[in-house]
């Protein structure tokens, strides 16, 4: 079984919209992919006017929540920065045990990756935009540009999930079958890590001791 | 042979099943979030604590039809009503028209919308006219405008020229488990799909908000439609989902959709719905007792306004009471924002939707309105000054001055004592010259009405323009009777008019007895007869200042010229009657003068007694004198 990958369009989103914007994401992909019987919840953003699904398990928002949790973590710990989160669905499948290998494996079949440009706020004319909080003269062409920042996002956001709509219409060959008594397939979530060199390290270390059922979920 | 042929009939009527199930899930999930009811949208809003399948005590609230596709969603009444479309073995293809139907533009007061006439505005001022299909209604008194905004396919095209029920069984339920995974998986995004399209926000603002509009979604199931105007096709875009192979065929999803229209429900701002107050405070509803019985209340539109609305232009009232008729285009705000081509948009009808006025034109409109609807003042031809309606004059409340309107003062009277306490009345030279105001006691520290203001304001004098000429048309019949008109610009009060002008009560110094009348033949002392032009003026209708003016400033020299006699002081009293009949007749024409004027007119006559009483010593001695000189000269000659 191969595993499919989808690139989503990065987002430049900025500080305070990445919850909402992870959440929307994150969702959407995760009610595509509960198969099983949901009843499903829409949630109105409050940053967009967009309405997103989801599954309606309590339990899934929460793990989505301190995943959003951590990555908001690490971007402010790196500003700054294009950061990635990947959503992965796998299939557990039993193997030959050895030294180094537990009895399973997970079977990566699809593959998520969000692609996030968090920027700060908008420079002022001051030069220590950073710590300025007085805006010079703000005006309406701050709120003009504000809102058409926003309107931008929001055109972006629309896009990505557009993209995992047609990305879940055209590729469905690789999606196991559903098994009873299953609402989603399992999944894992990847935020980057500590340092730059870690999320990288992270990702090969997964590829090759693909399996090891605690290291990154 | 036999259990092929059975296994082949149960598989293909398993598929057929699973088409048509396909069908109804397909139109339900279109059709909960298009149709104004109570969709899914709030329905799964309570599953959050028990999901379906978490415990199995949740799964007796699962209904069959939900497990389909695994899928749980509310009934749609509207797809229920098209499940036989669903269920036609052929699979005839089921289209769903989401249409966007303006509401009738009624300008009845029962369905007055501040809106419709910035909906007809704007559809008279679109630019891309063609966006609404305009039709008169069958009984041809409507016009009723409609634009398809959403068209979804839901289509299952057969394969030619392929026995649907070859295969083996096992291949048969591969492709059934296999088909109905891919179903289950274009029904999520399908899911998904219609809550991101542009006609989701505005089912979405019907829904939830509550506020009135001028439009509605209605969608529309039919298996046949017209294909849509070519350049209306071009101006929407196509979405097509993956087709989902079938045994014999493949189903197909589609939707055209127009992607660049603005939002309808951008109005965060403007919370307020239109409606009509009828029991505002200081209506005639609110207080039945102060209605005026002849004339009608109406709702709606402005020009309904009931007439006999009374004391609504008082300060207190503006602050207390909110708008009659609320003007506020809140609920047609948004709508009326009609842009176009914005694709980062929400995505909303454009275009032929009015833009909002600002709210300082509508506003000016409503005063406008307001000044237009201002009704004829009704006066109170009571003889006795019993409770009667009074006047109802309907002020709007930017044509009074900001002192008219914060006036608290008592009212100004004619009584002397309490007029020149009255703070009213310090510096009163330039007043209004027909005033219909009420000439009421004082001493009522209420501000219950209105004062005239000090300074001369042209917009006061428009108000009380306003029954003038009905002022002269009551009042100079009035003149002489007991009764006094009874014009009353004061605000709605629980005490009765009889407090307004029972004079019978007010002292003055130079009131006689009722029923003496002013006869101008009799003889009768000065003071008399001074007394009974105080009385005389009391009673006056409004006196016109341009011939009280006239009265007060050339009747002086008039009296003085008079007043001297050749006569003794008896001849002086006459001639002081003399000087008084005529005036008597010009009484009548200085009937509009305000109290302030009578006022000034009676400290006149004050001076014109002493006067008249030092003259008529100094004739006497200056006959005496020249009676006498005369004597002596004649004497010496």
């Amino acid at each position: 079984m191969n595993c499919e990958v989808c690139q989503l369009k990065e987002l430049e989103v900025e500080h305070f919209e990445i919850r909402e914007v992870l959440r929307c994401i994150l969702h959407t992909i995760v009610f595509h992919r509960a198969l099983g019987l949901v009843r499903p919840k829409d949630v109105d953003l409050e940053l967009f006017e967009i309405t997103y699904v989801q599954c309606g398990d309590v339990e899934l928002e929460k793990k989505i929540d301190e995943k959003i949790d951590h990555f908001i973590s690490w971007v402010e710990k790196h500003p700054n920065k294009k950061s990635q989160i990947c959503l992965s669905f796998y299939e557990v499948k039993s193997k030959q045990p050895s030294w180094f290998t537990n009895k399973t494996e997970r079977l990566y079949w699809e593959q998520w990756y969000v692609n996030l440009n968090v920027t700060q706020h908008p420079k002022h004319h001051s030069s220590k935009s950073h710590h300025t909080k007085l805006v010079v003269d703000p005006g309406e062409s701050a709120t003009e540009e504000r809102s058409c920042r926003r309107a931008m996002v929001e055109a972006s956001l629309r896009e990505v999930l557009f993209q995992i709509i047609k990305f879940v219409n055209e590729k469905k060959d690789h999606v196991p079958p559903i098994s009873e008594g299953v609402i989603y397939f399992p999944y894992e979530i990847t935020i980057p890590s500590s340092s730059d060199s870690a999320f990288g390290m992270d990702m090969i270390k997964r590829m090759l001791h693909s399996g090891h059922p605690t290291m990154l979920s | 042979m036999t259990s092929t042929h059975t296994n082949s009939h149960t598989e293909a009527a398993k598929m057929e099943q699973v088409i048509t199930e396909f069908f109804y899930k397909s139109l339900l999930i279109i059709l909960e979030s298009r149709s104004s009811y109570v969709s899914s949208r709030n329905y799964s809003g309570e599953q959050t604590v028990s999901s379906p399948s978490s415990s199995s005590s949740s799964s007796s609230s699962v209904r069959p039809r939900d497990k389909w596709f695994n899928l749980a969603l509310r009934e749609c009444p509207s797809a229920l009503e098209n499940l036989d479309l669903c269920r036609q073995s052929n699979f005839e293809p089921v289209v769903v028209d989401v249409v966007l139907e303006q509401k009738p533009l009624d300008w009845g007061p029962a369905s007055f919308s501040p809106t419709s006439d910035l909906v007809r505005n704007l559809s008279s001022k679109n630019k891309n006219s063609y966006f609404w299909n305009c039709d008169q209604d069958e009984s041809g008194s409507e016009m009723k405008c409609e634009k398809i905004i959403e068209r979804w396919f839901v289509q299952h095209e057969s394969r030619k020229g392929r026995d649907c029920n070859s295969g083996n069984r096992r291949s048969s339920c591969n492709n059934l488990s296999a088909l109905y995974k891919k179903l289950i998986l274009m029904l999520r995004s399908l899911y998904v799909t219609v809550r991101l399209l542009p006609a989701y926000n505005i089912f979405r603002d019907l829904n939830s908000s509550g506020l009135i509009r001028s439009f509605k979604l209605v969608p529309r199931v039919s298996s046949f439609v017209e294909p849509l105007a070519r350049k209306e096709e071009v101006d929407m875009q196509r979405f097509w989902f993956t087709p989902v192979d079938t045994s014999c065929g493949r189903l197909c999803l589609s939707v055209l959709y127009y992607s660049s229209i603005s939002d309808m429900s951008s109005e965060s701002s403007t919370p307020m719905s239109p409606q009509f107050i009828p029991d505002y405070v200081g209506s005639p509803l609110a207080d039945p007792l102060r209605r005026f019985p002849s004339l009608p209340v109406s709702h709606g539109s402005p020009s309904s306004l009931p007439f006999s609305r009374r004391h609504s232009w008082s300060y207190d009232h503006y602050k207390a009471s909110p708008p009659l008729v609320s003007f506020s285009p809140s609920p047609t705000h948004s709508e009326s924002n009609a842009l176009v081509s914005n694709p980062t948009s929400r995505g909303l009808p454009p275009m032929s939707l009015p833009p909002h006025p600002p709210e300082t034109s509508l506003a000016h409109k409503r005063n406008t309105n307001f000044d237009e609807y201002c009704p004829s003042p009704n006066f109170s031809a009571s003889p006795s000054p019993s409770p009667s309606p009074s006047l109802p004059i309907y002020i709007p409340r930017t044509h009074l001055s900001k002192d008219l309107l914060r006036s608290e003062s008592a009212p100004v009277n004619i009584a002397a004592p309490k007029l020149a306490n009255s703070p009213a009345l310090s510096g009163k030279q330039n007043l209004p010259p027909s005033p219909p105001l009420k000439i009421t006691r004082a001493g009522t520290s209420r501000a219950d009405n209105i004062r005239v203001p000090a300074e001369t304001d042209a917009t006061v004098d428009k108000i009380f323009s306003f029954g003038k000429e009905d002022c002269w048309k009551y009042s100079g019949v009035k003149a002489f009777s007991n009764s006094s008109p009874r014009i009353s610009c004061s605000r709605s009060s629980s005490r009765s008019l009889q407090d307004d002008f029972d004079y019978s009560e007010f002292p003055c110094p130079f009131d006689v007895e009722d029923g003496e009348m002013m006869d101008p033949g009799s003889r009768k002392s000065q003071d008399a007869a001074v007394g009974a032009l105080v009385r005389m003026l009391k009673k006056a209708p409004p006196l016109r200042q341009n011939v009280s003016l006239n009265f007060s400033e050339a009747s002086r020299p008039e009296i003085l010229s008079n007043s001297i006699p050749k006569q003794s002081q008896i001849s002086e009293a006459v001639t002081v009657e003399h000087a008084a009949a005529p005036n008597i007749a010009s009484f009548r024409l200085v009937a509009s003068k305000t109290t302030t004027d009578a006022l000034e007119e009676l400290r006149g006559y004050k001076v014109m007694k002493n006067l008249l009483l030092s003259e008529g010593g100094k004739a006497y001695t200056s006959n005496v004198a020249s009676a006498a000189e005369h004597s002596s000269t004649s004497k010496g000659t």
